[in-house]
């Protein structure tokens, strides 16, 4: 649980030099008329609890010290395919310190399987049975097999070298395209082959289209298993009181799914269990629920009597996999670089399926094609194919930033063909500002001027004088890139069926001393939603916002909510909270139109007071509104909603989950769009990319706290920066993942990357109530697909091409090599 | 976590710890800073069941003489970058000291000395001493010897020290020579893929490559530079030869190390001799 308290109120002397905050548009927000301006002088809502995060007082799971908290370890499988013969841990229980050991046959008794963060069945996928420890055959290196609660961790990872585990090894299968070939080794031998789904895109006739093109160009794209790599790894406690109670700590982005599940695995009333989520070391989807160490931890604090704690080392961290996706893609295009069909066969290596959810980043990794670009014919094939690697879990970007780098690489290969510039193609292709909002075969995109954007990105870049850099540095012989790419990001998205929703509740209370407090089912992973949210009701209710306390993650609190992915939180809990502050504020203004004696129409409030605008000297503290409600509710004349407390729902309304004559659906309602340049030069000699100058600008529509929108994109950018140059788990053939620690999976530390450039454009969504767009992940596609863009461009002087992920030096050489020494050594 | 019962030694004289470390031998590691024994026996990859801290010998000193500079065996990082005199006197340790990662941490705890024995192919300071003729001062259960440091290693992660001996002290010793550098590696958080101090004083020109191969490469040019510069395409070619079992790690395959190892060379002598590679 996070719990932002109401703090004093600062003082007002502000800066004035950060730009114009809390852009709501009147037009689209056009029910209130409150006024979103901070306190005088202050020009954002200061972030909540940033002293204690300064100040290292924060705390997080691995910071709860239960008395008598026992350590969990995991015994995890050496193999990448392997039938199970025999677990015996008899030695183990003896073991120095051992409270509880399970091996597979006592889970299996105490426990239901477990239920998928997304079942695939419900999309048509194939599935399978997933057990909280593998009794039978393991797929990946890592499952686990079995566990020991101890009195010290060092205590429980030394049983568990007690425990024997008997497997007969099987043959693994790691790349795709060889789970694909007929004789393959099956991860899960019921399905016949290793394919989980296909998901299908496609408007037109995409194959006529291309064949009638002018001209077409075809190429293949890899991106390599990269992930992401939350500072703060998983973790878990859970402690049974003795009426039978279970109270769950975890470090995760969906408390109250998670609560759902763990009543179903261990059958127990939802009602006995409460689940806090922990304050987030980062989450990205690595957080989502749906893993084995949730009920396994109930169940050995169970069995040992004690509470448990298990926190993921970051070897386990580095196993859960996301984002190895190939493309083999054709397109057919006219003269002037317009874009007449594409065809793209998508494949996600997503390891083998278990109850995480990750599997279904291949959907938006179809879904989110043509992006940005009006394609009348298109086909997109995505498919999802398993192997006995670990599984994916969810990563920021969730796909979309696969579909963004094929576009944007097909774009730039086109512009090069035809000797054009790659602005000039992407504009040539933009969906115009006055056709929205605009479908696709599976996305209604709300609004956008996209032409608008990449004007002010080539102009906070000075493309022009980037240009001119480049052509002088060609000419010295160095090798100087310039990328552009413009990335299109579904947000918000609805899966019915699943817990994967678009709406979310939040609950707005007020108590007699005036103070607020917000519940919301919507948490954060640390990116500030509770100050914003805060911020929103006090501006609804003209306090200021430290009179306001955000409560979130806590499920025996909060409404029932699906916590934090898809850059939901604003559009949905955000929105929920805002129209229940704003039916606190009729009620409250019932009340004090009785009391002041004033039409209630003629209330206004602001500064802490509700005051007749007819009759400024007639005015109440927002207090004393409360308070005399509480104190004289239906008693005295007026005074006839007592209540202060108001759950509301809200959601992006721009869902259409029927399909339509066409065929046509939308599971995604918010479309904020960002466009990049990166700048780089390419050492020929050793292949390194120096990357020195990033610009971008975004548009999330109406923002409502301008710094934490930027926090957002600076991640986000670095994050797509990371997997276009370095991040990389690599997998033996044998299926052993390679990368165990931060020395080898590289994460771009702050020396690596250059002063993020950021400006912003404004398009509200017309399809939710604040007319924001989700902010959380624009910036992974586009960082990804402009250093890919700008590397390849660097390297066009050599006529090579670089499409082998990540592009760090080895990667970059061979690319090298391949074009200026083709049959040569390498 | 560290899994095994542990005993804790704080010898108060070389002869106490080496006694030690030959009463416990096979079950016995020496401490330095921790920053690679204690992670790796976090992540049960060395099991002993004694560490041996050389805290109570002192060992933090620098001393920088006419003829040489010594650096005990617990000078970190940060001492090193912290000290004018070794800066003057020995200018490409402080180089390379600077160019280690992992933040304050590292800097403040590992030492140069631990590094050194670590003998891991992929870090930067067993070619840097080997590049600058360093030589280690040990000691063990017969007394002291020294050992250049181009003949402490002997394979990755193996070095020449016996049973009961450890690293007493690095000496540097103070000639004319200057050095050009070059290091390539991924991003900041990557080891080093390819190192070369690259020297020359009077006739001789040597280059040392580190992280390319199983111990640090020191190749003899001096013949390729009998009037000016080294020869660039001979040293690439002798380079070459030099290097038959280029090293592989997660990071890079050793082809690429192969690839690079004469640009690296070249690059180091275009830095020493003012011209370009
Ligand atoms: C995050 C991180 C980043 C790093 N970045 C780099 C980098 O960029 N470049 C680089 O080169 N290295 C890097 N390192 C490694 C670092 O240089 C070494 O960890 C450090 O120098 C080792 O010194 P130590 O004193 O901590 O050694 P210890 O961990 O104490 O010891 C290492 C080994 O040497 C032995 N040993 C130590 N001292 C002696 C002695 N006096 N006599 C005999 N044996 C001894 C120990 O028994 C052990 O086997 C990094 C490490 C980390 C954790």
């Amino acid at each position: 649980m996070t719990q932002s308290p109401p703090r004093p109120r600062p003082r007002d002397d502000g800066e004035a030099t950060t730009p114009p905050p809390f852009a709501v548009t009147p037009e689209v927000d056009g029910d209130t008329a409150v006024d979103r301006e901070p306190a005088p002088g202050r020009l954002h809502p200061l972030r909540r609890d940033g002293d204690l995060l300064l100040t290292g007082r924060a705390e997080f799971l691995d910071d709860i010290a239960l008395p008598g908290l026992l350590h969990a370890a995991v015994l995890r499988s050496p193999h990448a395919h392997a039938r199970v013969l025999r677990v015996d841990a008899t030695a183990a229980r003896q073991a120095r310190g051992v409270r509880a050991v399970l091996a597979p046959e006592d889970a299996d008794a105490q426990a239901a399987p477990l239920p998928a963060f997304f079942e695939p069945s419900i999309v048509g996928g194939k599935t399978s049975t997933f057990r909280i420890l593998a009794g039978t055959k393991v797929t990946y290196v890592g499952e686990a097999v079995a566990a020991v609660a101890a009195e010290t961790l060092a205590d429980a990872e030394a049983a568990l070298e007690l425990i024997e585990v008997e497997y007969e090894v099987l043959p693994a299968v790691v790349d795709a395209e060889d789970a694909l070939a007929p004789g393959a080794p099956l991860v899960f031998g019921e399905w016949g082959d290793n394919l989980l789904a296909v998901f299908p895109f496609a408007e037109g006739d995409a194959a006529a289209a291309v064949a009638a093109a002018p001209h077409r160009l075809s190429g293949e794209l890899h991106t390599q298993r990269h992930h992401t790599a939350p500072m703060e790894t998983r973790g878990y406690i859970a402690s049974w009181d003795r009426a039978g109670r279970l109270t769950f700590w975890g470090s995760t982005q969906n408390p109250h799914p998670l609560r759902t599940n763990l009543s179903t695995v261990l059958g127990l009333p939802e009602d006995r269990i409460r689940v806090i989520a922990t304050r987030l070391g980062g989450g990205f989807g690595h957080k989502f629920n749906g893993y084995a160490e949730e009920p396994l931890v109930c169940l050995l604090a169970r069995a040992a009597g004690g509470p448990v704690k298990w926190v993921e080392t970051r070897a386990d961290a580095l196993l859960v996999g996301a984002r190895e996706f190939s493309h083999r893609f054709t397109v057919g295009y006219d003269d002037t670089g317009r874009i007449l069909g594409i065809q793209d066969r998508v494949v996600g290596n997503i390891g083998a399926l278990g109850s995480w959810g990750g599997w279904s980043m291949t959907f938006p990794a179809g879904m989110t094609f043509p992006g940005p670009y009006k394609v009348a014919d298109y086909d997109i094939q995505s498919h999802a194919v398993v192997t006995n690697k670990a599984p994916w879990n969810g990563a920021r970007g969730y796909g979309k930033e696969t579909a963004c780098l094929a576009l944007e690489r097909m774009v730039d290969l086109i512009a090069a063909e035809r000797g054009l510039d790659p602005a000039d193609v992407r504009r040539v292709n933009f969906i115009p500002e006055d056709e929205f909002p605009f479908w696709t075969a599976a996305k209604h995109l709300d609004s956008g001027n996209y032409a608008g954007a990449l004007d002010k990105v080539l102009a906070l870049s000075d493309y022009r004088g980037l240009r001119a850099r480049q052509e002088r540095a060609r000419a010295g012989g160095r090798l100087f890139g310039i990328g552009l790419a413009f990335e299109l990001t579904p947000e918000g998205g609805d899966f019915a069926g699943s817990f994967v929703r678009g709406y979310d509740t939040s609950t707005v209370r007020v108590y007699p001393s005036g103070a607020v407090t917000v519940l919301t089912g919507v948490t954060s992973p640390g990116t500030g939603n509770e100050t914003s949210i805060a911020h929103l009701v006090a501006s609804e209710l003209g306090i200021p916002s430290e009179q306001v306390s955000v409560v979130q993650g806590d499920t025996d609190t909060c409404p029932y909510g699906f916590g934090n992915f898809t850059s939901r939180s604003l559009a949905t809990g955000g929105a929920a909270a805002v129209l229940a502050a704003r039916e606190i504020r009729d009620r409250m203004s019932g009340a004090a139109a009785a009391l002041l004696d004033c039409a209630a129409d003629d209330l206004r409030f602001a500064d802490g007071n509700v005051t007749c605008v007819t009759v400024p000297t007639s005015s109440l503290s927002f207090a004393e509104v409360a308070e005399t409600v509480y104190r004289r509710g239906l008693a005295a004349p007026g005074l006839d909603q007592p209540l202060l407390e108001v759950t509301r729902v809200d959601l992006p309304h721009n869902f259409h989950h029927v399909p339509d004559e066409q065929g046509r659906f939308s599971a995604y309602p918010s479309y904020p769009y960002s466009a990049h340049v990166a700048v780089v030069e390419v050492d020929a000699e050793t292949g390194v990319v120096d990357l020195f100058e990033f610009h971008a600008v975004d548009d999330c529509g109406n923002v409502v706290s301008p710094r934490f929108v930027e926090g957002q994109l600076y991640g986000a950018i670095s994050m797509g920066i990371g997997g276009a140059l370095w991040e990389h788990q690599p997998y033996t053939t044998d299926g052993q993942p390679v990368a165990t620690q931060f020395k080898h999976y590289l994460t771009p530390r702050a020396g690596d990357l250059p002063a993020i450039r950021l400006d912003s454009q404004h398009t509200p969504s017309p399809f939710t109530l604040l007319g924001t767009k989700g902010a959380g992940e624009s910036g992974v596609g586009g960082g990804l697909a402009a250093c890919v863009n700008a590397v390849n461009d660097a390297l066009a002087p050599l006529g090579a091409t670089a499409h082998h992920l990540p592009l760090n030096p080895p990667n970059v050489l061979a690319a090298i090599d391949a074009a200026t020494n083709p049959g040569g050594a390498r | 976590m560290i899994r095994t019962p542990l005993r804790y030694h704080r010898p108060r004289t070389p002869d106490e710890a080496s006694a030690l470390l030959v009463e416990h031998r096979g079950d016995v590691a020496v401490l330095g800073g921790g920053t690679q024994l204690l992670p790796q026996m976090n992540r049960d990859q060395v099991h002993v069941g004694h560490l041996v801290d050389l805290r109570g010998l002192g060992l933090r000193r620098i001393e920088v003489t006419d003829d040489q500079v010594v650096v005990e065996a617990l000078v970190t990082y940060a001492d090193v970058l912290l000290s004018r005199d070794l800066s003057r006197a020995a200018p490409h340790l402080r180089r390379v000291a600077h160019g280690v990662t992992g933040g304050r941490q590292i800097r403040n705890t590992g030492t140069l000395a631990g590094s050194a024995c670590f003998a891991m192919p992929g870090s930067d300071m067993p070619a840097a001493l080997v590049g600058i003729d360093a030589i280690l001062r040990l000691h063990g259960p017969d007394g002291a010897r020294e050992v250049r440091a181009a003949d402490f290693y002997v394979d990755a992660f193996t070095t020449v020290l016996r049973p009961g001996e450890f690293v007493l002290a690095i000496t540097i010793p103070r000639t004319a020579a200057r050095t050009g550098y070059c290091k390539v590696k991924h991003s900041s958080g990557s080891w080093p893929i390819a190192t070369a101090t690259a020297r020359r004083l009077d006739g001789s020109a040597t280059v040392t490559l580190g992280s390319v191969h199983a111990t640090p490469l020191h190749v003899d040019v001096s013949d390729l530079a009998s009037n000016g510069p080294v020869d660039r395409a001979a040293l690439a070619d002798r380079v070459r030869s030099a290097l038959p079992a280029p090293w592989t790690d997660v990071l890079a395959p050793g082809d690429y190390r192969a690839r690079i190892a004469g640009v690296v060379a070249a690059r180091a002598f275009s830095e020493l001799e003012g011209v370009p590679a």
